[in-house]
């Protein structure tokens, strides 16, 4: 895991837009320089994104998307945690 | 590795897609045109240039006043970019005339560039200083594109008409190398530096760059005498250079996307005014940097009726006739209601330049078929 369970927050270089049914995540300012693409997010990952302006912790991540896709807490749990890895790993998080 | 080339039909024919996408942006393009959300922008800063290149579509003198005057200022282009977001663009291409004619590009680029769009930036690069190219490498676009118009200072300057120009473009595109931005070079094909196409390739790639050249020239925008005579390629030049290996791959682009327009019989067979507009300098939208109509306004009309208008525009003309939909060479064309409406007045009649072309490739494609 290469980011901090208890505080985790997105990296503000990305803007959020909603193009053609897509959740898609662009990069602006200098992370044009290292990321020059487009990312896209199913429901939960844009959902997961916006709460991410803020600090915080996986617990509360996984209970917030089990909370609003109405899933078992384990398994919004597991989906939190491969989404986390997988922005981590292209520089998503701070 | 060298970087890769390929020879477009057309001189900037619509604000470029990033190829580098894939798919993903195919897909996207194809459901904001479903959907009629304007996915693709292009903002023509000015029209204004330092250059004088004699085939170029749109250029005035960069001192011409009432040009100048009638400009939108920076907050009128960042209002368009945002209501035009709320429409669905996320593609958007800043060009001119030359961007960086106007002392306030950056109050205008550099709020654009927060935005959240996928930015794309041409220019001649003559005036990219040092300083421009690191205010730029602070929030660089995906991709700036400089137009080269020879290998040699003697050629690009026959061609641009303005003596120190090939220098300054070299310095402008060594500086934005230097800083990182993402650059591409291209060149528009006439006859005067069609012969320096390999060196002018091979000059980019020697700098790790990418390389596209057009060399269908469209007639100027502003109804000037075209003058296109003198700096066409003849037919057979046409075919030669689109038979080389470098563009075949855009070759098959091309001919697969006229192909596709043989099934249905629109006027209109590319995404102008279904997911992409055009806005002038003095604020006029179009559905592509070729087409002047129907010159919507959408500062004082707001973006959703311009928008609308211009979607009018091009669904009206789908009930047009025109002789060449039924024309066999159909799929060897590049023709579009853009061409017809430069050289005809219409937005259907045939170009006689064009003709000829497709018959010369029908000749070539279909005899060794």
């Amino acid at each position: 895991m290469s980011f901090d369970p208890a505080a985790i927050r997105r990296q503000d270089d990305f803007v959020l837009q909603n193009v053609a049914g897509e959740h898609l995540l662009v990069p602006i300012g200098a992370q044009v320089m290292d990321l020059n693409g487009i990312i896209i997010l199913n429901e939960t990952g844009a959902y997961l994104w916006e709460v991410l302006a803020q600090e915080r912790s996986l617990d509360e991540l996984a209970a917030a998307v089990a909370d609003e896709f109405d899933v078992e807490p384990d398994a919004a749990r597991a989906d939190v945690q491969a989404f986390l890895d997988e922005i981590a790993q292209i520089g998503l998080l701070v | 590795m060298s970087a890769p080339s390929r020879l477009s039909g057309a001189e900037d024919p619509c604000p470029p897609l990033p190829q580098e996408y894939g798919p993903l942006v195919a897909e996207l393009q194809s459901r904001a045109a479903e959907r009629r959300q304007p996915i693709n922008g292009a903002f023509e800063l000015t029209e204004r240039c330092n250059l004088a290149c004699t085939m170029c579509y749109v250029r005035q003198p960069s001192g011409h006043a009432a040009y100048h005057a009638a400009e939108l200022s920076p907050a009128q282009w960042l209002d368009l970019a945002r209501a035009a977001i709320d429409h669905g663009m996320l593609f958007l291409l800043l060009t001119g005339g030359e961007v960086f004619l106007r002392p306030d590009f950056f109050d205008i680029y550099t709020p654009l560039a927060r935005l959240g769009l996928v930015l794309t930036l041409f220019s001649n690069g003559t005036l990219i200083t040092e300083a421009i190219a690191a205010r730029l490498a602070e929030a660089p676009p995906s991709r700036t594109e400089i137009t080269l118009y020879g290998a040699t200072a003697e050629t690009h300057e026959a061609v641009t008409g303005v003596p120190g120009s090939y220098t300054r473009a070299m310095r402008g595109i060594e500086a934005l190398v230097r800083h990182g931005v993402p650059l591409g070079l291209k060149s528009t094909l006439t006859r005067r530096n069609v012969g320096e196409l390999e060196a002018m390739r091979q000059l980019a790639h020697g700098l790790g760059l990418s390389f596209t050249a057009g060399h269908l020239l469209f007639g100027r925008r502003d109804g000037a005498p075209p003058s296109l005579g003198d700096c066409r390629l003849s037919a057979a030049q046409c075919v030669k250079l689109e038979a080389t290996d470098l563009v075949a791959d855009d070759e098959r682009v091309d001919v697969a996307l006229h192909r596709e327009s043989l099934g249905n019989n629109g006027i209109f067979y590319c995404y102008a005014g279904k997911a992409t507009f055009r806005v002038n300098s003095c604020g006029e939208m179009s559905p592509c940097v070729h087409l002047v109509q129907p010159a919507a306004r959408p500062l004082s009309m707001g973006f959703t009726a311009a928008w609308e208008e211009v979607q009018r525009f091009v669904d009206d003309a789908s009930s047009l006739s025109s002789p060449c939909l039924t024309c066999d060479v159909r799929g060897y064309c590049a023709r579009c209601p853009a061409w017809s409406a430069r050289e005809t007045g219409t937005l259907t009649e045939p170009i006689p330049y064009l003709c000829t072309i497709a018959r010369a490739r029908q000749e070539r494609y279909e005899r060794r078929a």
